[in-house]
């Protein structure tokens, strides 16, 4: 189990890529993918193209906005930076996903002592 | 929500902004891609490894793409207008692939739609009444069973016991609806169709006049009753349209009625429309014991409130017991049944069943014409294999790959269904124009309406899916390795396309064989008809009807007398060699009449020998061209002052006297009204066809016109001319006997005979039209698959050509896959077709199919095309340059 990695919840990447934002201000989709691969240890299998999915995604809801820019190597990219109400909604998925994850670890916890008398 | 809304706008709006975001993301995975290239440059890997590291990490540009767009836009409207857009560009690509498929798709769907407007036109339209499934028709119930026995008028006694007596109804009506009735006005005497109807007869229905108003409820009393309501046609046509025509006293029937009412110009049931209806006065006489045997009445009833046609039929049922007790000699057996008033109207005019064969026979066509775009479409896809492995392989998803072959399909169809249509419209059109003689059938409305638009909408997304259900299935099952490994197109194109191909063409052939047998016995059925002999000379005779009316002429003295001036009148015509008068016209329909014969042990009423009854006057045999056999003709002696004599024909003889010396027996007639005296056969005449688009002969009796006068005859007249130069002197010859007295039907007897044939011939000759069409487009189907399929094996062929085969042997094989398709899909057919003889005859009455050649003429025809259409590519195979073929690749 260890070895495999981590299939993506639905939704998930987009609240990964919000709080990516958040954390890190303005970011382009390859720093976005780096980043989340760093922060993550490797776990998350992801195919970086996914990302580009997420931030238009995203984007046509008004949770994030993009702007052209220049890179740190010089190259054209686009940039992309959390709005106010993508911040928003970030604040009110997280807390979403800490309850879930509470509740999911405190069931699966039950379950496993169940399990084993 | 606000989010969701704005999402769905932005949507909305990327499909308009696809190219520039399309290019946008182009860019930012190229910077994509180089910044991780950069960074594993940095740690030492080559460039190469880098740049291949990145595309994985990546999950491949086309995928991103694809995904990025599915996020972004709206994936389904999108990719349909994308795959039209493709469809439409590959077909305009190839007109000869399009123009084939869309005119053979046309057609089937052109037939259908022609066919489904005679649908619409008389099963559709609803009949002129308000909620017409509460209106029921209620009838007599014969208990000599036979064809329509379930749809017999009613006696008056019985309408009005049933009337008084119901508790299920909210209103009863009666029409005597064969009537007529002579119109005098401004000098002419015309012969109306006129109908008498009960006071509430309109009511029932629930339609009322479009000027002035229904008859009163007393108005259906004698003294009160001169009162008439015109139909629409007669108001125009006699009256100019006349909006003051209500309350107008006009001459009907040699005495005074005033026009009360004109009805709607749309005003029709099925049938004949009558020209005037006049109240129906029910007197005394109609409540004897002997008015149960007259049974002319035509009743309907409106259902009360919450009454359901079960509970109206079971309460008819207990009133017809109580006829039955009440009156054992004339109703025994005989029931009542109730139906609603289309259901009626479909029912009674036998239409159904002629509709549902010819709707599929048109289906089949349709199907054919499915199975040949099918294999056109398949020989395109799988000219088109290797591009859609490519695809694949790039990441379109296989469903798409479908989606993309029906969306192909589906335009096709399209295309053919608005050139179908465009041909059904000129397709009604000829059907209109040919369907013809028959007047009730003439009188339907056939057009290009709503139902046919939407039916045809709907057949042609049937005929799409089918269509592109064959290539569909081999893509789906298409292996992306073996295609994109597949160097040589020519080397087979796979197991399972094959088989799909021969599974098409075995069911074409079988659907043909099928179509044909079956409107080849039809066919042949009417053709036996036709070419029977009618059994006297048709041609060069002129007929013409008379209704002598009860005001002048009220008892068979006055008819008698009426006859006997009139026809020293008609010899007197210059040009006419004979005439006679007589109450049916010959091979026209003629009322039948229960008989006993003297000898012969008597019989229950219900089980009477039957014939035809027919009165003529003493020159009819000879005028009408029918020879006599035996014994003499009736002769002006033949009156009501010596005994009744009567002449029978040779099928009378054969079946009631077993052959036996007919001159001399007795017999005596069951007529209406009481029987008639004993009479003795003085003489037998050759048969004639009770009815000509009949194929047999019933037992007939002639009564001498003397000795039985009738009120209403027709007057034949034989000429060596052409018969339609004398009909201004018959109607003066009528007009000097009586002024008022109209002359109705006047032609001549090649056009009533001709008027006769009316629909059944014309549909069985659509019907073969289709077959031969079904045959034609099976025959190209065929040749277009195996000329493909021999296309697909060139390299085969060439190869066993360059290892020694001979010219021959190819052709051999070529020709051998044809017909085994061909054997097998005759097989499937002739077995389905076997059961049609027996089906006919039960469908369309008096219709004898005949010995069975046709089962060996049809498969031997499927067998030439088959061999004709394999023919030509097993010869153009055989003649492969194998040097050419093989370098070629």
């Amino acid at each position: 189990m260890a070895e495999s990695k981590l299939d993506l919840l639905q939704g998930t990447l987009d609240l990964m890529v919000l709080q990516t934002l958040a954390a890190m201000g303005s970011l382009h989709g390859y720093g976005i993918a780096r980043r989340i691969e760093q922060v993550s240890g490797d776990e998350v299998l992801l195919n970086q193209g996914t990302i580009y999915a997420s931030l238009v995604r995203l984007q046509q809801r008004g949770w994030i906005s993009a702007e052209w820019g220049t890179s740190s190597n010089n190259r054209k990219a686009k940039f992309y930076s959390i709005t106010k109400k993508g911040r928003k909604h970030l604040a009110d998925d997280a807390a979403y996903w800490h309850r879930l994850a509470g509740v999911m670890g405190r069931v699966l916890g039950t379950q496993g002592e169940g399990g084993n008398s | 929500m606000m989010d969701r809304l704005q999402e769905s706008f932005q949507r909305l709006r990327s499909i308009f902004r696809r190219s520039q975001l399309d290019h946008e993301l182009d860019e930012e995975l190229a910077a994509h891609l180089e910044m991780a290239i950069e960074e594993d440059l940095q740690r030492g890997i080559p460039r190469e490894e880098a740049r291949r590291r990145a595309l994985i990490r990546l999950g491949g540009v086309e995928q991103v793409r694809q995904q990025h767009w599915e996020a972004r836009a709206l994936p389904r409207i999108e990719t349909f207008f994308q795959d039209f857009r493709y469809a439409a560009r590959g077909i305009l690509k190839s007109p000869g692939f399009t123009s084939a498929a869309v005119l053979t798709l046309a057609l089937g769907i052109a037939v259908n739609a022609t066919l489904f407007g005679m649908v619409s036109g008389f099963l559709l339209r609803p009949p002129s009444a308000r909620d017409p499934e509460r209106v029921v028709v209620i009838s007599s119930v014969n208990p000599a069973g036979g064809r329509w026995s379930d749809v017999n008028l009613v006696s008056a006694p019985n309408y009005l016991a049933w009337r008084g007596g119901n508790h299920v109804f909210e209103s009863m009506a009666a029409a005597d609806e064969f009537r007529s009735a002579s119109l005098n006005w401004q000098g002419q005497t015309q012969a109306l169709h006129s109908a008498a109807v009960t006071a509430g007869y309109f009511s029932v229905l629930g339609v009322t006049p479009q000027l002035g108003r229904d008859f009163y409820g007393e108005e259906d009393r004698t003294g009160r009753n001169h009162v008439v309501i015109l139909s629409h046609e007669v108001w125009e046509r006699e009256f100019g349209a006349d909006p003051s025509i209500v309350g107008r006293v006009i001459r009907l029937d040699r005495e005074d009625s005033t026009v009360v009412g004109v009805m709607p110009a749309n005003f029709h049931l099925m049938g004949l429309t009558p020209q005037v209806w006049t109240p129906l006065v029910l007197s005394t006489a109609d409540q004897s014991a002997i008015a149960h045997k007259d049974r002319s009445l035509f009743v309907i009833a409106r259902l009360k409130r919450g009454v359901t046609l079960a509970q109206a039929r079971a309460e008819l049922s207990t009133l017809a017991r109580l006829s039955q007790q009440d009156f054992p000699d004339t109703e025994k057996g005989w029931g009542a049944a109730a139906r609603t008033l289309p259901d009626f109207l479909v029912y009674r005019f036998g239409i159904r069943t002629a509709l549902i064969v010819a709707m599929t026979v048109v289906g089949f066509v349709l199907l054919i014409a499915c199975a040949n775009v099918a294999g056109l479409l398949l020989a395109r896809a799988s000219s088109r294999w290797k591009e859609l492995a490519i695809r694949m392989s790039l990441g379109a998803s296989r469903l798409r790959v479908v989606r993309q072959l029906l969306t192909e399909g589906l335009t096709v169809a399209l295309l053919g269904g608005s050139l179908g249509l465009m041909l059904a419209y000129w397709g009604i059109q000829v059907v209109r124009a040919n369907i013809g003689s028959n007047e009730v059938i003439r009188r339907v409305q056939l057009s290009l309406d709503w139902n046919v638009l939407v039916f045809t909408t709907i057949v042609s997304l049937f005929s799409a899916v089918l269509c592109s259900l064959a290539p569909a299935l081999a893509a789906s099952r298409t292996d992306i390795n073996s295609n994109l490994k597949d160097e040589s197109r020519a080397a087979s194109a796979g197991r399972s396309q094959g088989r799909l191909r021969t599974v098409l063409v075995t069911a074409e052939i079988a659907a043909a064989l099928f179509l044909l047998i079956g409107t080849g016995l039809l066919l042949r059925g009417i053709l036996l008809v036709e070419q029977q002999d009618l059994g006297f000379q048709a041609e060069r005779l002129l007929t013409g009807a008379v209704a002598l009316d009860h005001a002048r002429y009220k008892g068979s003295g006055e008819q008698s007398l009426f006859v006997q001036t009139l026809l020293p009148r008609l010899r007197q015509i210059p040009g006419a060699d004979a005439v006679a008068i007589v109450s049916d016209l010959p091979a026209a329909f003629s009322s039948r009449i229960g008989l006993r014969i003297k000898g012969q042990p008597e019989l229950p009423a219900s089980q009477l020998p039957r014939a035809l009854d027919v009165v003529a006057t003493t020159d009819y045999f000879r005028t009408a061209g029918i020879p006599l056999l035996r014994g003499r003709k009736f002769t002006d002696r033949d009156d009501t002052s010596s005994p009744r004599v009567v002449i029978v024909n040779e099928e009378f003889v054969r079946r009631y006297l077993k052959n036996q010396e007919p001159l001399g027996k007795q017999i005596r007639l069951d007529v209406r009204g009481g029987t008639a005296d004993w009479s003795e056969i003085v003489g037998v005449v050759a048969n004639i066809k009770t009815f000509s688009e009949a194929d047999h002969f019933d037992p007939q009796v002639y009564e001498s016109f003397l000795q039985r006068p009738v009120p209403s005859f027709f007057l034949i007249l034989r000429t060596g001319a052409d018969p339609n130069s004398l009909t201004s002197d018959l109607r003066k010859a009528v007009a000097q006997t009586d002024r008022e007295l109209p002359l109705a039907e006047l032609r001549s007897m090649s056009s009533v005979i001709e008027n006769q044939k009316g629909s059944t011939d014309f549909f069985l000759r659509m019907l073969a039209t289709f077959g031969i069409l079904a045959l034609g487009l099976a025959g190209i189907g065929i040749y277009g698959l195996i000329a493909y399929s021999v296309g697909q094996r060139t390299h085969e062929i060439a190869i066993r050509m360059a290892l020694g085969a001979a010219a021959r042997e190819i052709r051999m094989m070529v020709l051998r896959q044809g017909l085994k398709m061909a054997g097998v899909g005759a097989a499937i057919g002739l077995v389905l077709s076997l059961p049609l003889p027996k089906l006919f005859a039960a469908i369309f009455d008096d219709l004898h199919t005949g010995n069975l050649q046709i089962y060996l003429i049809v498969p031997a025809a499927i067998f030439l095309v088959a061999m004709l259409a394999t023919y030509i590519p097993a010869h153009r195979a055989s003649r492969i340059d194998p040097m050419m073929a093989l370098h070629s690749n």
